[in-house]
């Protein structure tokens, strides 16, 4: 009888908790469900009259505030950065695991740069991408995202490649592959569990990136973290909240639904990354 | 092994090191130089070389120094708050996560949403006339304080940042509750340790490292805090709110002072390795358990 009372405490707890910790995008959701005359005299959390006018206000607001532009930004900067922080990471990752070369230095420099505050950075990249061009460009915020995640994708990969049975990589050896050859043919398809997880979760820091989409864009390459403040100023005079919100949600829906669908991998890469680092 | 394939080692590294030399080298490389320079955007690429006076500008101002205070404070706050909460739910919550790993799914979401998104969503929650906490609060208590008012702003910072970041102590704590071992807790059932005994004598040293772990990694993301502050109240507050993140960018930004905003920057980056040294040393000292 006490263990059903202490199950049924575990239970109204956890829902409790999923309420409390999710309450910023569901009272966000609910709002951008009223209609704006309902959010002005009903600010509670039970709507009276659901509808989808907002959100067809913002894809009609395009023409001074593109959302499809913005999360367009998103998807490529983020798209890039990912991928190019694998790119680089995965050879030194390899090169780490079994060269034995990089470990005693790049390794801990990479690793600890997680700790460093990056606004430290953020001017002089500023100063040096006025100069060569790069400033609101996709390209030049998918650099800095990936420098951003090349932290986390170093660590998970040197180490899920250190744990690979390295008896296949000498066969191949012995058959007279190269070190290329191998990595693409051998590791690489060996590693892609932990390429695929630490890509989501490269790819989920990327989209919600704000610091340096704030600095280095102005509009072309604006990521929507950025451009979603840009609608609570929208109509000139007051904040159209209904409007606020559906962008709110719209810029937060893709990581969402990811971390939905993903929770697994992201778990273990999240835990992976705190304990190996 | 051979010289060719420690050549090749370093080939392999090469990519990554030019990307990390371009994008931090150089610009720490700027850094120093400015730093030590008097330099505006007029004179960028010839910056005139001073001495120390930009980090004599930076320690003579208070607003330095209430920023460093206010990312001190704000980070050992919440990461204290943070792991102590997600001790409780992991420990308590982990019969429901044994049976069913897909609830922890729910609990992970809040950091799914970009922090500069949490902060705008706040604007709404917390308006007045159209946020839900004020109405219901109104409801309830009769009254609401101002939340982003200069007494209100730091304490509301703090909800908004633990709310959105106990979920990762909490995945980071489960996970090591969950990988002990149930042989060590039979034994020391069998010696007669149970429920609080158990845990704290059993439980709670096994999950010392986890615990340590989860508490600096917090610390050391609140400490530099900016989205969720920038977009939530921006300096605003009297000024009461700006972390060392946006004192830089205030100095930058706002006011053009590079010269100030990068000494600024190089006082950020030797008070991060002080933290980093910290951490080592405490790591390497616990590493024998």
């Amino acid at each position: 009888m006490s263990k059903r009372l202490v199950n049924l405490a575990r239970w109204l707890v956890f829902a409790l908790a999923v309420l409390v910790l999710n309450f910023p995008v569901i009272a966000t959701a609910i709002t951008s469900l009223k209609s704006e005359a309902e959010i002005t005299t009903n600010a509670s959390l039970i709507i009276e009259a659901p509808t989808l006018a907002n959100y067809a206000a913002v894809f009609a607001m395009a023409d001074r505030f593109d959302i499809l532009h913005f999360l367009t930004n998103s998807l490529v900067a983020s798209l890039i950065g990912s991928a190019l922080a694998i790119a680089l990471a995965f050879p030194a990752a390899y090169a780490m695991a079994r060269f034995n070369v990089g470990r005693a230095w790049l390794l801990p420099l990479v690793v600890n740069l997680r700790a460093v505050p990056l606004i430290i950075f953020a001017i002089p990249i500023y100063l040096m991408y006025q100069q060569v061009g790069l400033l609101d460009t996709r390209f030049g915020l998918a650099l800095i995202l990936a420098l951003v995640n090349v932290p986390l994708v170093l660590v998970l990969l040197a180490s899920s490649i250190a744990d690979l049975p390295i008896e296949i990589e000498e066969a191949g050896r012995v058959d007279g592959a190269g070190t290329l050859r191998l990595l693409a043919y051998v590791v690489a398809p060996m590693s892609l569990n932990v390429v695929a997880a630490s890509s989501v979760l490269a790819f989920i820091y990327s989209w919600n990136e704000f610091l340096f989409g704030l600095i280095m864009t102005t509009n072309k390459a604006t990521p929507v973290s950025v451009g979603a403040s840009f609608f609570f100023a929208a109509s000139g005079g007051g904040v159209r909240w209904g409007v606020a919100a559906a962008v709110m949600i719209l810029a937060t829906l893709p990581p969402l639904v990811i971390g939905l669908v993903m929770y697994r991998q992201i778990g273990r890469s999240m835990t992976a990354g705190a304990v190996k680092g | 092994m051979s010289r060719t394939s420690r050549f090749e080692g370093r080939l392999l590294l090469a990519p990554l090191t030019a990307f990390l030399l371009a994008l931090l080298g150089f610009p720490l490389l700027l850094d120093v130089v400015y730093s030590v320079s008097r330099v505006g955007f007029e004179n960028i690429r010839a910056p005139e070389l001073t001495g120390l006076a930009n980090y004599a500008k930076a320690i003579a101002d208070p607003g330095f120094w209430s920023a460093a205070w206010f990312s001190l404070r704000f980070g050992l706050i919440v990461a204290v708050i943070q792991v102590v909460v997600g001790l409780m739910l992991a420990v308590f919550l982990a019969p429901l996560f044994a049976r069913r790993p897909w609830l922890i799914a729910f609990m992970m979401l809040p950091m799914m949403v970009a922090p500069a998104l949490v902060g705008l969503m706040y604007r709404l929650i917390l308006h007045e006339f159209v946020g839900a906490v004020p109405y219901y609060l109104l409801e309830i208590y009769g009254d609401f304080p101002a939340f982003l008012g200069r007494d209100w702003a730091f304490t509301t910072l703090v909800v908004v940042e633990t709310l959105q970041w106990t979920p990762f102590a909490l995945l980071i704590l489960h996970s090591s509750y969950a990988a002990i071992s149930p042989d060590v807790r039979e034994a020391a059932a069998l010696d007669g340790a149970r429920g609080r005994r158990l845990f704290v004598y059993i439980d709670l040293p096994l999950m010392l490292p986890a615990i340590g772990i989860t508490f600096f990694i917090r610390f050391i993301d609140s400490f530099r805090v900016f989205d969720n502050l920038y977009t939530l109240v921006g300096p605003g507050a009297g000024g009461s709110t700006t972390s060392m993140s946006i004192y830089i960018y205030q100095a930058f930004f706002k006011v053009g002072d590079i010269g100030l905003a990068v000494a600024a920057s190089m006082l950020l980056l030797a008070a991060s390795f002080v933290v980093l040294w910290l951490i080592n040393r405490l790591t390497a000292r616990k590493a024998p358990l």
